[in-house]
């Protein structure tokens, strides 16, 4: 499977990878200049946490959040190995946002949803990857995670 | 994150991309390119490094960090982008004023009008002093006397440069408020460029229609060719000019002034494409100003043996004469040098009238053409290139599209350069594109005029010259008139700064891309509805990225035939 690898040490903490993810993922009008406008916020799905370090959500093997879900909102594509969130049946109990550990999902009080990262999984390459300046993060592919424990 | 799909739309260009890419030579495309994506928060005007506690951003999109260090919000980040880039075009203007006057207090020239140079040099000086009082009379009264209610009449670069730079160093100023400070620093350049251009016509003389070559094609073969770049001091041009005729070297420009008579500087090409001309093999010494001269150039310069001087420096020789015979004679041995080079040139030549004035223009005919409707408007095109945008495609697509609607079109600086490639300053194949009432107009001024006219190059101030003569002429003040200016492809500050200056005197801005400000409502709000109750005009910044420039002269002839955004015309100043 292939996974999301965070550098610290490239990180430069620019927030170009919120920004771009706010943008491209979370915004209705996908456009930078009226992205930043939209009412209620756009809600990007990567936090740039401390000074150096790009957190998104970590795709778990076994993912407390799936665990955690009442009624089976919290999926995962069997194809990819991603973790997502199926928005029409999201009740709002934020179950995930207590179980996950890296606290990556967003209770969005706008929508009420969950917000979480699915890595792009319908772009084919995700934003954030795409965007960070200086190739903090990048999709690498890891022999050691097993597409059949799915 | 958007890639250019077509660098450029000169076709005398198209083989030396390909060979830039077989020899892996980066050229501005490529450069932009890996840029690429650039940094959203800058682009948006919400990011800041004025202090060392920072850099600093306010988030769009996360509520942790919307104000900066020392409290800086959004609204007061994005005004500050402006006025910043403001403050550094005004400076560009007053330095090319202070090389110029300096040159010509050295007596090198001889002026042709010498009481009104001597003159000038005064007003000069009364300009950085106390913000020009004589200068000022020039302007119609009701558009000085609003400055002066409104609080922005330039009172010397003490009173308005540097406090117009303190405001970015803290203080609670509100946005409409520091919009006035840039509006203030952009007024101080206009004068500056004004009194360049009155300088450079008592200086050298009038300016009369001159036929200039543009393009590639004009480099020669078998001579040596000197190419200036950037705005250089007119007296250092003049003499560059004598000694090169003296010892036949060829002299060129790029984004130059083509004109400082007697002599013409044809342009090689224009401010997107200026490191093709080194590509050519066939350029043997580069005198480089600072302003328009893209850094890259001393890079690919290496690759074909081009020799390059700056004209300023700390320990420079000061006298143009010397200066202008060493650099002559260093062409001369850099050609024999590079004998063995192969000079590939190709055949794209345009020829162009250039350096029309309202003195040689029938300006009643204009104007009555406007009032009888014949003509629907008058389009100031202006600005150099950007490599956001294919090079030149903005610019001729509007061009094309304002002509066939019946709308005067007058470019000045590198707009005309850009133009002239493209044949529209052509006075033989004019007219051609033009709409009826717009070429019967062109027709009455004269058997030999191009279908746009150039009023004069970045260093004149042709285009300034021509709207006050607009409001003198029709005894009516610039707002009421149909009238806007584009930018679409600007690139420098030096460019905010004349756009700023449209505004201020009444005539309605459209500026791409995006100024650094659309991060903030309030200021675009600022820009829009505060610039239409102070001014009449308004500074449009438009956001659709994805606009077409035939979308984009859709929209301006819009708002010239008053359909657009309710513009105050014939209504008094609130």
């Amino acid at each position: 499977m292939k996974v999301l690898i965070v550098d610290h040490k490239k990180c430069t903490g620019c927030h170009q990878c919120e920004l771009w993810c706010g943008t491209e993922i979370a915004s209705v009008s996908k456009e930078l200049y009226h992205a930043i406008h939209e009412e209620p916020h756009p809600v990007p799905r990567v936090y740039v946490e401390g000074k150096h370090f790009a957190l998104q959500c970590r795709h778990c093997e076994n993912a407390p959040c799936m665990e955690a879900c009442p009624n089976g909102t919290m999926r995962r594509d069997p194809e990819t190995g991603l973790v997502y969130v199926n928005e029409p049946t999201c009740i709002a109990c934020w179950m995930c946002v207590m179980a996950c550990p890296f606290g990556i999902i967003n209770p969005s009080s706008s929508t009420k949803v969950a917000i979480k990262c699915d890595r792009c999984r319908n772009m084919g390459y995700p934003i954030c990857a795409e965007a960070c300046p200086t190739q903090a993060l990048r999709l690498e592919e890891r022999k050691d995670y097993h597409k059949k424990a799915f | 994150m958007e890639f250019i799909q077509k660098k450029t739309a000169d076709s005398a260009l198209e083989s030396f991309l390909s060979k830039a890419a077989e020899k892996e030579i980066s050229l501005v495309w490529d450069r932009y390119e890996g840029q690429l994506p650039e940094c959203g928060f800058c682009e948006t005007g919400l990011s800041c490094r004025d202090c060392l506690q920072g850099p600093c951003i306010s988030h769009p999109f996360r509520d942790s960090n919307k104000l900066g260090v020392c409290g800086k919000d959004k609204d007061t980040l994005a005004i500050q982008s402006l006025l910043r880039l403001v403050i550094k075009g005004t400076m560009t203007y007053l330095d090319r004023l202070s090389d110029f006057a300096k040159g010509v207090e050295s007596g090198k020239v001889k002026p042709r009008n010498k009481t009104k140079t001597e003159q000038t040099l005064k007003e000069v000086q009364s300009l950085l002093r106390d913000g020009g009082k004589e200068i000022k009379k020039e302007f119609p009264k009701e558009l000085t006397h609003r400055w002066e209610e409104i609080g922005i009449s330039p009172e010397g670069v003490a009173r308005d440069l540097f406090k117009a730079s303190q405001k970015l160093e803290g203080g609670i100023a509100e946005v409409e408020e520091t919009l006035l400070w840039a509006f203030k620093s952009s007024l101080l350049g206009c004068m500056a460029h004004w009194l360049q251009g009155s300088l450079k016509k008592s200086v050298f003389g009038d300016p009369t229609p001159t036929k200039v070559g543009v393009n590639l094609g004009l480099l020669r073969k078998e001579v040596p060719n000197l190419l200036l770049y950037g705005p250089l001091s007119p007296i250092l041009k003049r003499k560059i000019g004598e000694a090169a005729k003296k010892k036949g070297v060829h002299v060129m420009g790029v984004c130059t002034d083509p004109l400082v008579p007697p002599f013409s500087f044809p342009p090689a090409t224009n401010y997107g494409s200026q490191e093709i001309p080194i590509m050519t093999g066939a350029v043997d010494l580069i005198v480089a100003g600072d302003h328009f001269v893209n850094p890259s150039l001393a890079e690919v310069a290496k690759h074909w043996e081009v020799p390059i001087v700056p004209t300023d420096g700390l320990r420079r020789e000061k006298d143009p004469d010397r200066l202008a015979r060493q650099m002559v004679e260093q062409a001369e041995k850099s050609f024999a040098f590079r004998r063995n080079i192969p000079r590939d040139i190709p055949e794209n030549r345009e020829s162009a009238l250039m350096g029309f004035s309202p003195k040689n223009l029938d300006m009643k005919k204009i104007l009555d053409a406007l009032q009888k409707g014949k003509i629907k408007g008058i389009a100031i095109l202006s600005g150099s290139n950007n490599v956001k945008y294919t090079q030149d495609k903005e610019m001729v697509t509007l061009a094309q599209e304002f002509l066939k609607n019946d709308i005067l079109c007058i470019s000045g600086g590198e707009a005309s350069v850009t133009l002239a490639k493209y044949g529209f300053l052509n006075s033989d194949s004019a007219k051609i594109n033009c709409g009826k009432g717009l070429s019967e107009l062109l027709l009455s001024l004269g058997r030999e005029i191009p279908s746009i006219l150039d009023l004069g190059g970045a260093e004149d101030s042709g285009i300034t010259d021509f709207l006050l003569s607009m409001a003198g002429t029709g005894k009516k003040s610039l707002k009421d008139y149909p009238i806007v200016a584009c930018f679409p492809e600007a690139n420098r500050s030096s460019e905010v700064v004349e756009a700023m200056w449209m505004v201020a005197m009444g005539v309605s801005t459209y500026f791409w891309p995006c100024l650094p400000i659309t991060g903030s409502p309030k200021t675009m709000t600022a820009l829009s509805q505060f610039c239409q109750e102070k001014f009449g005009s308004t500074f449009h910044v438009i956001t659709e990225k994805k606009l077409e420039a035939t979308a984009k002269a859709s929209l301006i002839m819009k708002d010239l035939k008053g359909e657009a955004p309710p513009r105050l015309a014939g209504q008094p100043w609130k």
